[in-house]
Order: C-alpha cells, then structure tokens, then sequence
C-alpha cells in the first residue's frame, strides 16, 4: 500500500523524470530489437524500419504506461488542462468572447436561481413547515375569504386533522409615551398562535385561553425590533405596562429575532419579520349570532395527515354548521399550505424568468459550440496529427472537451461575480410586497447551481465540436496541408442548425419582451379613474379610548379644514383608504324595490369619504353632488356610489334618489340610505379587470375611526409633509401620521410586478439576440472565408459584385428565415404561460410578432453584410494565384 | 511468427515474475528470455510488457534501478522483491492446479 502511494506520488510529482526514464527505456528496448535485426543480416535501415512496425504506437505503448503507473486520470487532466490554456492563449480574442459570454448568461441564470432558492425552494423558517396550513372559507362571489370568530371557535373544538389551530387579524396600534407617538403593525392572535407556528418568546409566554375572554385583552407581546428601538432591549420588560391606544398594556412576552409573519389577505401585512406587536384576540358577542368575517386562521397538521384529508373534514364540519347556523351555509372551506400560500402568487412569475433566462444559455451554448466548430475545422491538421501519432479518438476528445470545461468553468466563475452583483440589483428592483426577498442571496446552493449548469454548460456546447474534430480523417487531415481547410459538408450543416436554434429562441425571448412592453405601457397609461399627481396621502387612527363617534367625526372635519387653508394645499379629505392599495372590504345590502336572486345578494365595497376626498384624489364626479357639510350624524343618511354599482344595480335607470339599506326589514326612514352622487370608477388594482361596484358612506355620518388623508398640492406635494403633521399634533399631540407618501409612489408601487418582468424579459431578450448575431455573423463570415477563392474565381469571370453581395446575403436569409418562422411558431405556443402576466394584449398580439420578424431580419442583414461586403470585394488574383 | 501462441490473461505478471527469478534483467531480456525459454512459442509484445512492468512496480513486487547493459548501455533493471517472490509462489500454485484441473477435464470429456 505505501509503496503503491509513494509511486504513485512519485510518478505525479516527478512526472518529468518519470517521462524521461519512460522514454529512455523504450528507446533501449529499440535499440536492442534493431541490433537483433542486423546480427540476422538486416542493413540497419531494414532492422529500424521493422523495429518500428513490431514495436506499434509508441505514443500508444506511453499511453499505457501512464495508465499502468495509475496515475493517468490526474496526469492526463493536467496535461489536458495545460494543452488547453496554450490554445486558448493562443487565440485570446476568441477565448475571451466565448468565456465573457458564457459569463453573462451563466451570471443570469445563477442570479435567477438565487431568487427561486430563496422564495420556493428554501424551507419557511418555522419548523417542519410542511405541516402548516392557511384556513379560508371560499363561496362563488369570494373565492378566499375570512372567517368568523366563532366559526373559528367550532373549527378548533370539532377538529381531529390538526395539532394545533390559530386565528389572527390586523389591528394597528399607536405606542405613545416618550417623544412623537408611533404607530406599530399589530395583530390580534389567539391562543396557541405561536405554538402553531412553531415559536417560542425569548422572554416571557404567549397567550393562554384567558386572554380569549372579553376583559382580559391589555396585554401585549413585543417583536425583537420593538423590544431594542423602543425599550432598550430592557431585560425586566415583562410584566411592565407600556400605554398603547392611550392605554396601560402589560407586557407578557418578547419574540425572538427572525419571527416572520406568515402573511394575511385582510388588511395584508407581508410575509416577513413585518409585525411589531402581538395583542390578545377575545371572542365577544353571541355565538349564535355569527357576524362578520375578519379573522384568518392557521394551523399545524398532525404528522402524517395530508392537506386534503385536513380540508375534507373542515368541510365535513362546515356543513354540520351550517345546518346549526343558516347564515353559515353556502361557504366551502379553503385548506392551503401555507408555502404556496406565501409565494404561490408569485411562482409563474419566476419559472417564467427561469425559463427565458435558461434559453439565454441555450443561445450562449449554441454560439460556443459554433465557434468551437468553426475552430476545430481549422484544427483539423493538429488533430489529424495526433491521430496519426497513434493518439486513441477517446483521449483526442477528452482534450477537447478538457478545453470546452475550461471555457465553461472560467465563464461561470466569472458569472458568479456578476450574480453578486446581479442579484443585489435584481433584490432592489423587486416589487417590495415581494415574498421573501430578504431570503435571496448567493447561497451554498446558489454555488452549486453554478458550477453544476457550467459543467452542463462545458459538455454541451464541447460535445458536438469534440466528437466531430476525432472523427478527422488522419489521411485526409494531413493531405490538405498547411491550406485552411474546408469544413465537411455534415459541419456546415450543424452549423446552420446551431444558428437557425440560435435564432429561433431569441425570437421567442423578443416576443416576451415585447408582450412585455406592451403591457407595461398599457398599465402606465391606464386611465386610472384618478389623478395621482401632487397629491400626499397619510393615514391616522384615532383611539376608542379618546374618540367617540362624535369626536372622531369632529376631529376629521377640523382637521379637513386646517389642512384646506394649508398654503398650496387645492384641497384635502380623508377616506376609508387610497387607491390601489389592497383595500377589499365588502358589504350586502338590500335595495328598494329590488329583490336579488336566491342565494346571491347584493354586494359591493363599501368606502368611507369626507366631503374633499374625491376632490383630493382627483376622483370626478359623474351626476349629483359630493359630500357636504349637511351630511352628519342625525340627517338624512346618504351614500355615494360609483358607476359600477349603478350600471350593476340600476342598469339604464337614473340613480340619484334611489335608496339602499343594511336592515333586513328596515322600519325606520333612517334605515334607507339616499343616493346624492354617482363617482367615477377606480379598480382594486391597475391589472383588474374592471372596478368593483363601491359605495361610500359620509364619515360625518358614521365615524369611521382609521382614515387615511389624501392633500392636492399646486406644486410639489412633499412640502406639505410638515404641515399635515403640525396640523394633526394641534388637534391631538399623541396621534401618530404614519404611511405619509406620494400618490404617484402608490402607484409606481403598483405597477412595480410588471416593471421587474419587463426589465427582466427586456434584457434577457437583448443578450439573446446579440448572441443570436454574433452567431449568425461567425457563420456567414467564415462561410465566406471559406469560399474565398470560389468569389475571386466568380469575380475574375467577370460575375458582379452586387449579385456576390445579394447572393451571400440571400445564404444569411435562408439561415434566418427558418429560424424566425420556427422561433414565432415557438413563441405562439408558449403563449399560454405568460398569459396571466399580460395585460390588455394578447400573446398572440400581430404587431408584435410582426415587429421582431422585422427586427430579426434587420439584425441578420447587418450581421452578415460586413462578410458580404467582404466576398463581393474579393480579388481576382488570389484566383488566378492560388490555382 | 508461425506457431506462436497468445499470451492467456493475466499469464503475463507469472511469466515476468518468473524470469525475474533467477536474477535482475532488463525489459528487452525478459521478453528475449522468455521467447529462448518457451522455444519460441511464446513472445511479449512491448505495448504489454512495459505497462505489464510499470503495473507490477506499483504493486511493489518488483523494483527497477538503472545499471549498465551487456552492450554498456544505461538500462533499467528490474528485480524481484520479497512480496513479489511470496507473489509468485502463490501464482505458481493457482497455475499448476488450473492446468491440472484443465488436464483432467481435458483426459476425462
């Protein structure tokens, strides 16, 4: 054994002298077989030329000495590797090419895969994610909705699918005591929601049952970022009473850094360590009653219970409870899991770019591969000459692809550096409700990824070239002499084959980015039903404790009118919320005279408006009037609605005066809302379909305590940035103005998704046809370099130089021609899987097809005009020479 | 080369072992030896003996050291170790009781 080692070391690390004793004992051997020739009476030309045929290969006997010595896999890497770095030095200008744009697209991919590590692939950070579900109940008007409390009480009672089941919902709180007030992101959890969850406090305990009883809810549970920023990491905090909503919360626990929250649909917080506090949810009213719908719930599967055996029986006890309680028949239960819950949204999105960023490193390979071709033809002779020397095919194409693996792994070590960088760049031009950005970056597996596609990469673009170079006729290769030679009829084909790919996918790739385009440009041009310039939003919650629904009508009254007399200020108002901002809110209601279809009510969004909020937003009004002062608490109750709901509910009939209620058998005239104005339409989202029928109540009326303000400046509205504060700290110094930005912010937030595909698809589709031209010049070029002579010879026959021009022009097109045709046909059938990421065009849109024919064409003329102009200059001399 | 017969696998290392025996010889006068000796029935070809030689030196049953020709030439010897001489016992063995038995099938069919 250790003789075997210390051999093998020396045979590595010596190999010089190794070598050089090989050959020195061949050659004794040599010469000792001539000597026995000549003592037979041979001449000594006879006896070394017999020597020689009984002796073989030398190169060959080597060969197997080498192997022998076992040592010839690291030996032979070596040398292959070394070979290889002399060729490639040899040419830098082609090395370089090749490797800079492997870089780019290997770069690509590695910083695409770094996001579908981070966002599918890596595990949610709770334990045995696996088992965590997302309960929603879905009906045929609410495909995902809340549930209500006390559904959740019998949810969690009846059940025997899951461990552990939890309910939380949206309720933002303001911490005031030291300095300007704050407002923090909090939820309303039940017991058991971190255990659910699988997480513990650092500090302190997590709710028990007796926090779900009405009374005992003054208690909180901070985030880490809360306990350092606000408390000094204080290590006595628990147990101490911090005043949030004006009131004293005693602190019970502290959760540990890396506490993510697993994301709502209410009133959404984004998935990520987005949550500040934690406050006891408590179960009030008659559960016979059962109310509206707000709360979500969550759960932990027991081990081994499948997704859909856990929603069966929800749905099993959902139909038992709707025969106990009508109002909660006709829902379904929704079961997800809670990772596709998270970034289930967003998964085409990626595979998409996954996909085109994959056929950037098709076309890469596919132009190595040509160039490499276009190279062995012209080492042909080297090669020819290593066969003769008795080389076996095998080694000669583990050199070559040696030399392929050498350009592929410096060009993804290259890559690499560039997704560092590509993925910091891509992060930032993430949609910021993105799911889990924080969680991309170049990790192990990133690494992995890299090296694993650049040794794909190496083979599959070495493979062809490697195999058809061994394939050299040693005779033929050595005949053709110091001439360049011609490729065989069979490469030229491949050739071609590689270009038409080449072109074909960027084609496909042009058309992405063109269906891209088009929908960007639609959403930004959108009329959006609004004006967003110059227009500052803000939003306020006004505590119970303090605000009465008198005050708070006052207060958001006062507060319209100081920030009127603002200077630059057009007007301002408050609502319910802003536009395109996720606000989902919904409401049944009946109509006078009206009777919906069984088992469809009537429903629409309901909104809350002071009298300047449309004017502040820019939202027109279509007939009647807007608010006004006269619509308070203890007039006539009026609404406002926009077209939508009038075209849905009214259709051809004129709506003012028209009354709705919310009473099932209103008896009063107060429980009949009047309609006083018909408003423009605004959508949920730029990409919705269409805007959902809305109404609005006058916040005068019904005192909705959280609003958000909407300021229309003349000039820049960030200016008024310190006058909303200082107007809201003099009506009340211990609210907080949280959310204070530009309307156009909300919207370029809005259209941030289609912004990232756009400038993803657009430069994926760049690269793709600059390749897709490098590759088409390279073949015509040499096509025409090859065929030097034939031109000269045509030109000295007197052929016109403008018909070489179109006839190498007319090659060029045949190649693109195809290419283009098999490229669109390629991107019509792909047109299913970015439909849903388009908008207001088709994916098969005409104009865009037609556009990148075009644009292929233009790009494949410029590309091989040069050569063209090259092969119509030819010399009749070097003809008349050569020959 | 009329009546000359293929080495049988694996025959190879047996033979160079036993020429080995009687002392250290070159690759040339192995393979000499061992064509004189077998009354020219058998021959090594080179492309198996140097591998053949280089496989068994990795093995550690022989050793090679440089010395000088009959004909005053630097040449490679190569010797026979103890582990190569306890080697060729054993294949000697396995030898004989494979022709032996190849015998008897051969007498008995």
């Amino acid at each position: 054994m250790l003789n075997d080692l210390h051999y093998r070391l020396r045979a590595l690390f010596q190999r010089k002298a190794v070598e050089e004793e090989l050959d020195e004992e061949l050659r004794f051997h040599f010469d000792c077989q001539v000597e026995k020739y000549m003592r037979g009476g041979m001449t000594q030309e006879e006896a070394k030329r017999r020597a020689r045929l009984v002796f073989g290969g030398h190169e060959q006997v080597k060969e197997d000495c080498r192997e022998a010595r076992g040592t010839s896999v690291i030996e032979t890497t070596i040398e292959d590797m070394k070979y290889a770095l002399r060729q490639l030095w040899a040419n830098p200008t082609f090395a370089l090419v090749m490797i800079l744009t492997l870089a780019l697209s290997i770069g690509a991919n590695s910083a695409i895969f770094s996001v579908i590590n981070g966002v599918l692939l890596k595990r949610l950070p709770y334990p045995q994610p696996e088992r965590l579900v997302r309960i929603f109940l879905s009906n045929a008007d609410f495909p995902k909705f809340p549930l209500n409390p006390f559904d959740f009480l019998d949810f969690r009672a009846r059940n025997h699918s899951f461990e552990s089941m939890a309910a939380f919902t949206r309720g933002d709180v303001q911490l005031s005591g030291a300095g300007e007030p704050i407002h923090l992101n909090g939820f309303g959890i039940t017991s058991g929601y971190f255990r659910v969850l699988g997480l513990q406090p650092q500090l302190g305990r997590e709710f028990d049952f007796n926090s779900e009883i009405p009374g005992n809810g003054l208690q909180i549970i901070l985030s880490d970022r809360v306990w350092h920023t606000q408390f000094g990491a204080d290590p006595n905090i628990i147990g101490r009473k911090i005043t949030l909503n004006m009131q004293p919360f005693t602190v019970v626990g502290v959760m540990p850094p890396g506490t993510e929250h697993p994301g709502n649909g209410y009133h959404a917080v984004a998935y990520g360590e987005n949550v500040d506090v934690w406050w006891p949810f408590s179960f009030a009213g008659n559960s016979n009653n059962r109310g509206p719908h707000f709360i979500e719930g969550i759960a932990r599967l027991k081990p081994g219970v499948s997704v859909e055996q856990g929603r069966a029986e929800m749905n099993a006890i959902m139909a038992q409870m709707a025969r106990e309680h009508p109002s909660d028949s006709g829902w379904k239960v929704l079961v997800v899991s809670l990772h596709s819950e998270i970034v289930g949204a967003r998964r085409q999105l990626l595979y998409v770019l996954l996909g085109a960023v994959g056929m950037v490193l098709l076309i890469a390979c596919a132009n190595t591969a040509n160039l490499l071709l276009a190279r062995a033809s012209s080492r042909q002779r080297e090669i020819a000459v290593r066969l003769a020397m008795g080389a076996p095919r095998l080694r000669v194409v583990r050199q070559l692809l040696t030399e392929s693996l050498l350009i592929s792994l410096a060009g993804g070590a290259l890559g690499l550096i560039l997704a560092f960088g590509g993925v910091r760049a891509l992060v930032a031009l993430l949609p910021a409700d993105f799911p889990r950005s924080h969680d991309i970056h170049v990790s192990g597996s990133v690494l992995a990824f890299t090296l694993i596609i650049s040794i794909l990469t190496g083979i599959l673009f070495g493979l062809a070239p490697a195999m058809q170079a061994s394939h050299t006729d040693p005779k033929q290769g050595l005949q053709q002499g110091g001439r360049t030679t011609t490729a065989s009829r069979h490469q030229n084909r491949l050739r071609s084959a590689l270009v038409m790919a080449e072109v074909s996918l960027a084609c496909v790739l042009l058309v992405g980015a063109g269906l891209m385009l088009r929908t960007f440009l639609n959403l930004m041009h959108l009329d959006s039903g609004f004006q967003e310039e110059n227009v500052l939003t803000a939003t306020l919650s006004l505590p119970h404790v303090r605000y009465k629904d008198e005050q708070t009508s006052q207060f958001f009254d006062k507060l319209e009118t100081s920030l009127s007399a603002l200077p630059g200020v057009e007007s301002a108002g408050a609502g319910s919320d802003v536009p395109w901002t996720g606000y989902d809110e919904n409401s049944g209601f009946n109509i006078e005279g009206k009777k919906p279809a069984p088992h469809q009510e009537f429903h629409a969004r309901y909104h809350m408006a002071t009298q300047g909020y449309f004017r502040a937003m820019g939202i027109p009004l279509l007939a009647g009037r807007f608010f006004n002062e006269g619509d308070r608490h203890g007039a006539r109750p009026v609404v406002i609605i926009n077209r939508a709901m009038a075209e849905r509910y009214w259709p051809g009939e004129d709506v003012i005066g028209k009354r709705i209620t919310f009473e099932d058998e209103p008896k009063k005239d107060d429980d009949w809302l009047t309609i006083v104005g018909v408003v423009g339409d605004v959508k949920d989202q730029p990409s919705s379909t269409s805007a959902e029928p809305a109404f609005w109540w006058s916040e005068l009326q019904v005192a909705q305590p959280d609003m958000s303000i909407a300021i229309r400046t003349r000039s820049d509205a960030r200016q008024v940035a310190d006058g909303l504060r200082s107007a809201v700290h003099t009506l009340d110094p211990e609210l907080a103005v949280a959310d204070v930005k530009l309307m156009n912010q909300v919207v370029d937030a809005s259209i941030s998704a289609p912004r990232f595909t756009l400038v993803m698809v657009s430069l994926f589709a760049g690269l793709a046809i600059l390749l897709a031209g490098i590759g088409a010049y390279g073949v015509i070029a040499y096509t025409v370099a090859q065929r030097t002579q034939e031109f000269s010879l045509r030109v000295a026959l007197g052929a016109q130089r403008k018909a070489l021009l179109r006839m190498v022009l007319a090659q060029s097109a045949r190649l693109v021609v195809p290419g283009t045709i098999v490229g669109l046909a390629l991107a019509l059938s792909l047109g299913q899987v970015v439909q849903s990421l388009l908008y207001g065009v088709s994916a098969a849109d005409p104009l865009i097809f037609a556009i990148v024919a075009l644009l292929v064409m233009v790009v494949a003329l410029f590309a091989s005009y040069v050569p063209a102009r090259r092969a119509a200059n030819a010399d009749p001399m070097i003809a008349l020479r050569a020959e | 080369m009329t009546g000359r017969i293929e080495l049988p696998q694996g025959t190879l290392d047996l033979l160079i072992l036993r020429t080995l025996l009687s002392g250290a010889q070159h690759g040339w006068a192995i393979s000499e030896r061992v064509q004189q000796v077998s009354s020219e029935v058998l021959s090594i070809q080179q492309g198996s003996l140097y591998p053949a030689l280089h496989r068994l030196e990795r093995r550690g049953w022989i050793k090679a050291k440089w010395g000088t020709s009959e004909n005053n030439r630097r040449a490679k010897f190569y010797e026979l170790t103890r582990e190569g001489k306890r080697q060729l016992e054993l294949e000697t063995e396995a030898w004989r009781k494979l022709t032996l038995a190849v015998e008897q099938v051969l007498e008995g069919a």
